[in-house]
């Protein structure tokens, strides 16, 4: 027997040590390889195993058998089945910084009810379990001491368990910061339990039965005891005891809690898929042992206790281990179920009544309130255990709140796997549950003589126990509240914002609703606009914390990086002030503009975020399609060409290297973006043509960082494919034809030299006549008849001489044009400019016979370069005669049309092939023999013509199948 | 996807097995470690799962 001083400071030194402990991980003084180890996060889940597994589970297995590894066989199967089961929960509430179930059920089904009914039901549902720790600890100090007053002992403890709770585990107001102390303190009490659990069985199978062989022959000896352990596996209840054991481990808020709210290492997750199996392992092995050596010893008092019994038989150190084990049992799971329940007090009971604004000071009273919540609901579980502590054993109590937090499991799956369910059945299947486990678990606890004879008949409780029948109030209860939930949800709308939750929650979903345009426009706006609820200093202070949590600069414009900091910012006030209020301040501060549903389109960026994290997780069908939409994009991405996706909204979606190298502006700065958001002279250059009606734009200029870069876009439209998609997305096609242009002037160069070639000929025949001539007068003036015949001579000379000069000039000037880009002059006659075309082309003594008729009007001026017009007609004509023969006439005729000019150069030839017609203007397009054109003309006529601010469209046929017409239009010179 | 239908699977096949799975169990007489042992199997299959899938991260990032 020890003393009560004795047994009281060996619980302070136990609680000071673990102080210790956390302040030493708070200080850092403990490598972070260490703190955030895989072994410290399933340690620190072994938070499960309260007093219950210590003490209770003794009691139990005396009592039912077998029956007692339901308790650890059922979380042992959760979390074995982790990545499936436990894996998207974690994803959401560290995505989302939801930190406990009420949190996730009001971001699921955007309800505050559902957050402050779940939080309501929770606190209703674990007081049973909070006050059987208490009680454990009281009546453990009782047995070891003789004390007459549990009551008193409970108090201090309770006490002590509030210091340290608010110490450690309130310590920062949001839920962002992960309390690594707490976590490492709750390992180290765990590791303490099993080593002390775990050598008290030690003890008892060494002290009691000389060894394990000595067990075997006290086992043959008694064949009851092994009998009592099997006979219990027979009633049917195993099936059920498991279910509710497997479903409710993670649903109650210590656990919830530390496996995901306090989870330091996402894929420590997969080691406590096998690591706390094993430490459950290792503890259910030692109750039959120390059961067994209780029924050898044949020791008195309630069974639950026998663990301290069976220590007392080894001395006082074994009693020693016993209560230090369940003290660590108890004070672990106290501390974080508090802990747990105190932030959703605060998220969905608190701060939604609150009516005051939260301003700066709202840090320091977030914490504050959470450490009266603490105290609060610590003193509420002292209460319960002083009302009804006293009459019921430890399983009582811990299947009370089994029941409780098993109604909370219909709910959960429907969050997870079923997007069909909504508030209305969540609210009608709680209440359902819970109903049933008031009547049929709770009163009659409380009040003994209450027994709902309609009820129980139902349920098929016998009306004597209902605690010894917990099982059938169990699945009757969860099955109830499964089939209300589906039915209501079923039979009732569920809302766009709801859609969207479960969409986000639900396993394996890719759908995201839809892009709509926030009405604030930059950073700035989302500060301003937060100021009014959260005071300036918090709004500054939360604004950069996502900026800084996204990388995004606080200049961001881009409709998608706002919308991302929105979903960011709710996150992160999700975990400073609940999800409820959270949604409730960014709906009403950062609202949408109004839109209808099908103006909007899907956020294909979000679509593929979520395809790339799933990836390791698909099989099959799946993972085919995901290589194959892999391939896809990889061709897009790296097409040599520059490809602009654009949404039906205007934004860009698509970007892809070919764009980043030819712009200089990375995809992750332009996707979300607008076309006129870019800088300049991009914006320009794109949004024109996205918004204008051409489909193609074959050369478009472009000047870049000092140099002109030329381009040719193409464009499409793209009707949407995704479901909700509208069409009126577009895919622009961008080539940089910057090179070809430059070889383009080159080969129209050498054209040109190559045409003077050709004209030479005709030139010398033309020379040569006037030069006859001249040689004839001049022949004529040696014998001179008279002083008239002399001058007119000289005057006929001079003729010929002026048509020399001007074949001659002609040709320099032809051969001297093009190239270079020349101011627009003016004003040039059409008439004139034709007349010379036509003159240059009869030098050619295959154009010499042809048939031109110039139709121009005199008073027709167009503002221009002549020279280079007349390198259009020339290139036109020329065309034009070697496609007509040389009896039909090829003409040429001006309209003047309001300010402008339309000259048109018809002909009667052969006309162009209908493949032609859409290149007809590219470079080294030709419907020519090879080695008759270079297909280079109609593109300098192209170029000349927009040059001069016109446009050139070429039809064909004209009439009866033949035939070719040029249309240009050019500025009139008026 | 795929990992609904390893639950189901998972479930079914459990309730299938689950009657077999407890009588063998209740006969285990002076074996009365059987059910330890069977949840041992099921620690180790765990384990060697996740090795798995660690090596196929790492392998995955190099």
């Amino acid at each position: 027997m020890f003393s009560f001083t004795q047994v009281f400071l060996v619980a302070v030194g136990y609680l000071l040590f673990l102080f210790l402990v956390a302040w030493i991980t708070d200080r850092g003084k403990l490598p972070a390889r260490l703190v955030r180890h895989p072994a410290v996060y399933v340690f620190s889940l072994g938070v499960y195993a309260s007093a219950w597994a210590i003490y209770g589970s003794v009691g139990y297995a005396y009592h039912y058998g077998y029956n007692f590894l339901a308790y650890f066989l059922g979380i042992s199967g959760v979390f074995m089945l982790a990545p499936i089961l436990l894996a998207p929960i974690l994803r959401l509430t560290s995505t989302h910084q939801l930190s406990s179930l009420a949190d996730l059920f009001a971001f699921r089904y955007r309800s505050r009810v559902a957050g402050a009914m779940t939080t309501l039901m929770m606190l209703a549902g674990m007081l049973p379990l909070l006050a059987l720790q208490i009680k454990a600890v009281a009546e453990s100090i009782q047995i070891l001491t003789g004390e007459s007053d549990p009551g008193g002992l409970a108090f201090w403890f309770c006490l002590l368990i509030t210091l340290f709770a608010i110490l450690f585990g309130a310590r920062h107001a949001t839920a962002r910061e992960k309390h690594e102390g707490l976590v490492v303190a709750i390992a180290m009490e765990s590791l303490i339990k099993v080593v002390a659990f775990g050598l008290l069985a030690v003890l008892a199978l060494y002290n009691v039965f000389d060894g394990p062989a000595g067990l075997n022959t006290w086992l043959t000896d008694n064949p009851d005891a092994l009998a009592r352990l099997y006979y219990p596996l027979q009633d049917g209840t195993w099936h059920s005891m498991i279910l509710a054991f497997f479903v409710s481990a993670v649903v109650m808020p210590h656990m919830f809690h530390m496996a995901f709210s306090e989870n330091l290492n996402p894929r420590a997750l997969m080691t406590a898929s096998w690591g706390l199996p094993l430490l459950l392992l290792v503890m259910a092995l030692c109750i039959p042992v120390i059961l067994w050596a209780a029924a050898a010893a044949r020791v008195d008092g309630l069974p639950d206790y026998y663990a301290l019994a069976v220590g007392s038989l080894s001395g006082g150190h074994g009693a020693m281990l016993a209560y230090i084990a369940g003290l660590a049992g108890a004070s672990g799971m106290l501390i974080v179920a508090t802990l747990a329940l105190s932030s959703m007090t605060l998220n969905h009971l608190v701060l939604p009544a609150r009516t005051r604004p939260l301003d700066e000071r709202l840090y320091r009273w977030l914490l504050w309130a959470r450490r009266l919540l603490i105290a609060g609901i610590l003193t509420l579980a002292y209460v319960f255990y002083a009302i009804a502590g006293d009459h019921h054993t430890l399983t009582e109590l811990a299947v009370l709140s089994f029941v409780a937090t098993l109604q909370f499991v219909p709910g959960l799956i429907g969050a997870l796997f079923w997007p069909g369910g909504n508030r209305v059945g969540l609210f009608a299947g709680l209440l359902t549950g819970f109903s049933l486990w008031v009547l049929a678990l709770l009163v009659p606890m409380v009040v003994p003589h209450w027994q709902p004879s309609l009820l129980f008949d139902l349920l098929g409780i016998s009306h004597q126990s209902t605690a010894h029948q917990w099982h059938h109030v169990a699945i009757a209860s969860v099955v109830a509240n499964g089939l209300i939930f589906a039915l209501f949800s079923l039979l009732s709308p569920t809302s766009q914002a709801e859609r969207s939750a479960a969409d986000t929650c639900t396993v394996d979903s890719l759908r995201r609703p839809f892009r709509w345009e926030l009405e604030t426009e930059t950073a700035d706006d989302f500060i301003i606009a937060l100021s009014e609820p959260l005071g300036p200093v918090t709004a500054e202070r939360e604004v950069q914390l996502a900026l800084r949590d996204l990388n995004q600069t606080r200049s961001e414009s881009r409709p998608y990086a706002l919308r991302r900091l929105r979903d960011q910012l709710e996150t992160n006030l999700s975990g400073l002030l609940g999800p409820s209020v959270a949604q409730r301040i960014v709906d009403e501060h950062l609202p949408y503009k109004p839109q209808a549903e099908h103006e909007s389109s899907e956020d294909i960026q979000f679509i593929e975020s979520r395809l790339e994290l799933y990836r390791d997780r698909m099989s099959g069908l799946a993972a085919e399609l995901d290589s194959l939409r892999r391939f896809h994009r990889q061709t897009l991405l790296e097409l040599p060409m520059g490809v602009i996706s654009l949404g039906a909204d205007g934004e860009i979606i698509g970007w892809n290297l070919a764009m980043e190298h030819l712009t200089g502006i990375n995809a992750q700065r332009t996707i979300g973006a607008r076309l006129n958001t870019l800088p300049r002279p991009w914006s320009t250059v794109f949004s024109e043509f996205a918004q204008g009606e051409a489909l193609r734009q074959p050369q478009v200029e472009a000047s870049w960082r000092g140099a002109i870069r030329w381009l040719s876009l193409h464009k499409s439209e793209v009707a949407g494919t995704l479901p909700g998609e509208r069409a009126g997305g577009q895919v622009i096609v961008v080539e940089d034809i910057t090179d070809l242009r430059a070889l383009e002037a080159q080969l129209t160069h050498s054209e040109r030299l190559a045409s003077i070639g050709r004209l030479a000929a005709g030139v010398a025949h033309e020379i040569g006549n006037p030069v006859t001539a001249i040689a004839c007068l001049a022949q004529n003036m040696e014998h001179p008849a008279s002083e008239d015949e002399i001058i007119q001579a000289a005057s006929q000379i001079m003729e010929q001489t002026r048509r020399i000069s001007r074949i001659v000039e002609s040709l320099v000037t032809f051969s001297h044009s093009g190239g270079v880009v020349a101011a627009v002059q003016g004003p040039v006659s059409l008439r004139d400019t034709v007349d010379e075309a036509i003159s240059l082309l009869q030098m050619d003594p295959d154009h010499r016979q042809q048939r031109f008729i110039n139709d121009c009007a005199a008073d027709h001026l167009v503002r221009g370069d002549s020279q280079r017009l007349l390198q259009v007609f020339v290139n036109l004509l020329s065309n034009a005669a070697d496609a007509t023969d040389d009896n039909d006439p090829i003409t040429v005729r001006s309209t003047a049309q309001d300010e402008r000019l339309e000259v048109t150069v018809e002909d009667n030839g052969h006309g162009i092939a209908a493949e032609l017609m859409n290149s007809l203007f590219e470079p080294f397009v030709t419907s020519k023999p090879a080695g008759r054109g270079t297909g280079l003309g109609l593109a300098l006529v192209y170029s000349i013509i927009e040059d001069h601010f016109g446009s050139i469209r070429a039809e064909s046929p004209v009439a009866n199948g033949r035939g070719t017409r040029f249309v240009i239009t050019l500025p009139g010179y008026w | 996807m795929y990992a609904d239908r390893l639950l189901i699977i998972f479930i079914v096949g459990a309730y299938l097995l689950s009657p077999a799975i407890i009588e063998w169990w209740s006969d285990g007489g002076r074996a009365w470690y059987r059910p330890y042992m069977m949840w041992l199997l099921l620690i180790a299959l765990c384990y060697w799962i996740s090795r798995g899938r660690d090596d196929a991260r790492r392998r995955g990032r190099s």
